[in-house]
């Protein structure tokens, strides 16, 4: 928090409060389904023109997918900031965040250290950064444990999974009931490439998650980053009849067509933005997708917020 | 203007293309005001005779050569590569070529890819070398084509110093020679933007800052990509009006002598 206030008294912070006003104008020309404008002319600090030429986004414009630094990075903290300065530009309000270990499987100390600095993130950007609870599920109680502290007193929104175990792994079974009962989304890693991955022995896909679904009707389920370098038309097809898996816009890929299908396939209602640190990448795409404004408000924060609206107290 | 230096006409082996039709392709440029645009044959990147798809090319692009530039698919290890380059340059008015040294199973350094350089060259020709086609966590379970790796590419602009390349699809050439400052290649190669960052490591920044924004250059790898996201990071890019206005067409304008 202090730091966001330091930066914000700071003469640098005025260019870039009114960038970021430019800049919503950009997520307001995503949110309204226009064309994105020629950068024709526009210049840094000469943005008025195009921030006064789109609609005003109606609804928060929520990033599903995005992660603090680790801090034994050493610029961790100006990469934090980095982060945030780069929502500011592209007109993102909140980024679901979670702080992820550098090696794996986590460590029970890892992940709570992970989790401590998701909580100070929340702390040092208040309003722009929410939780999500990382765990390694093979820690059984001390997982559940630490998801119901996280959760229940530091307001974390939901649950991050990895690679550590395959989601249909009963391991996992008990943190996908905790999170049925405390009423938030698990954003679950996936891919799906036609080999084996080898770096990712328990890799989770969109087949699986599929069958997680069908066990488990009640759970909010995220399938991570559909533009991340899988076959995206094998995840999208895969997850067409799980209806209470949404799918994750996020990851460095911008294959023409990749948000239409997944729109089309699986309905625009379980579409939720990410970028998953590939910044113009993620709203890059639903800028380009062939969705009406109405839908593509729903898929850059409306249906996020019905997922964190099914909280329980 | 708006030139793109990176799109592609004519369908891909592994993944349906919209937008793939001069007519589809001239539609979103006019959509997202993008004037001209550098195009290959896509088919060209999986057909054993690449000629064929420099023919469709240049039919396709016939009555729309104001905007949409032709680039041939030459693969140096197919017979009759001489009578090919001969035919689109001096038939076709081609003035440029695409190289897929992976797709096509070729060395870089091979003498048979210096021949077809230094013919292209002689010939006044641009070459642009896409570092990748696709992500290949995504490839079929037919194929697995690798990257190029940058320091292929290093050695090759340096044994070809007159010669002007178009480096396309890549990233991390911080981490390489090619986007270190003074680092003793010829500055006869221009990097396109559509994989960089603007962003957090913001590599686009770093490359004007080292090479100089005249060696930088837009690209949207429509329509395998959306060009929405390139469009964004020139958007978002921290640099002054004249540094944009070189990459956003005056680079390619001067490289393409259009």
């Amino acid at each position: 928090m202090t730091i966001l206030q330091t930066t914000l008294d700071s003469p640098q912070s005025q260019v870039r409060v009114s960038r970021r006003t430019l800049l919503r104008s950009s997520a307001a020309v995503v949110l309204g389904g226009i064309a994105l404008p020629s950068a024709r002319g526009v210049a840094v600090g000469q943005s008025a023109p195009v921030m006064s030429s789109g609609p005003q986004p109606k609804g928060k414009v929520i990033d599903c997918h995005a992660h603090l630094n680790h801090h034994s990075r050493l610029t961790w903290e100006a990469d934090d900031r980095k982060l945030i300065e780069a929502a500011d530009k592209l007109g993102i309000d909140q980024l679901c965040c979670s702080t992820l270990t550098p090696h794996w499987p986590a460590t029970l100390d890892g992940f709570r250290e992970c989790n401590q600095w998701t909580a100070d993130g929340i702390r040092r950007f208040p309003g722009r950064v929410l939780g999500y609870c990382y765990v390694n599920p093979g820690y059984g109680r001390e997982a559940l444990e630490e998801i119901r502290r996280y959760i229940g007193d530091y307001g974390f929104i939901g649950i991050k999974l990895y690679n550590e175990y395959t989601c249909i792994e009963p391991v996992v079974f008990p943190i996908v009931e905790l999170a049925i009962e405390l009423g938030v989304p698990i954003l679950h890693h996936a891919s799906h490439s036609h080999y084996f991955v080898e770096d990712q022995p328990r890799l989770t896909d969109g087949g699986h998650l599929a069958e997680l679904a069908r066990r488990y009707p009640q759970a909010m389920l995220i399938c991570a980053h559909i533009s991340g370098g899988g076959d995206w038309e094998w995840t999208i097809k895969a997850l067409r009849h799980a209806t209470n898996v949404s799918l994750d816009t996020s990851g460095s890929g911008t294959d023409q067509g990749s948000v239409d299908m997944a729109a089309a396939v699986v309905g625009v209602d379980r579409l939720v933005f990410g970028c998953d640190s590939s910044m113009t990448a993620g709203v890059g795409k639903i800028c380009g997708a062939d969705l009406s404004a109405q839908n593509k408000e729903k898929v850059m924060g409306g249906n996020m917020m019905r997922l964190l609206g099914r909280r329980k107290a | 203007m708006m030139i793109d230096v990176n799109a592609y006409l004519g369908h891909f082996a592994f993944r349906r293309l919209r937008h793939n039709t001069a007519a589809s392709l001239l539609a979103l440029m006019d959509s997202k005001k993008i004037d001209k645009a550098v195009v290959s044959s896509a088919g060209a990147i999986t057909y054993r005779n690449p000629q064929a798809g420099n023919e469709e090319l240049a039919e396709e692009t016939k009555a729309h050569r104001d905007r949409l530039i032709p680039f041939a698919v030459i693969n140096p290890f197919y017979a009759g590569w001489q009578d090919d380059l001969k035919i689109c340059q001096e038939d076709f008015g081609i003035t440029g070529l695409r190289l897929y040294p992976k797709w096509h199973n070729y060395s870089l350094s091979s003498p048979c890819c210096r021949e077809m350089i230094a013919a292209a060259t002689e010939r006044s020709m641009v070459i642009s070398i896409p570092i990748r086609v696709e992500d290949n966590r995504q490839r079929s379970w037919l194929l697995n084509i690798p990257d190029i790796p940058l320091e292929e590419i290093v050695e090759l602009v340096k044994d070809h110093p007159k010669t002007r390349f178009i480096l396309l699809n890549g990233l991390a050439y911080t981490g390489s020679p090619l986007g270190r400052k003074d680092n003793g290649l010829p500055p006869n190669y221009a990097i396109e933007l559509s994989r960089l960052s603007a962003l957090l490591a913001n590599e686009i920044g770093q490359l004007i800052a080292n090479l100089g924004a005249e060696r930088v250059m837009f690209g949207t790898g429509m329509p395998f990509n959306y060009p929405d996201p390139a469009l964004l990071k020139l958007q978002v890019l921290e640099t002054d009006e004249p540094d944009k206005e070189k990459i956003r067409g005056q680079n390619a304008a001067k490289w393409l002598r259009l």
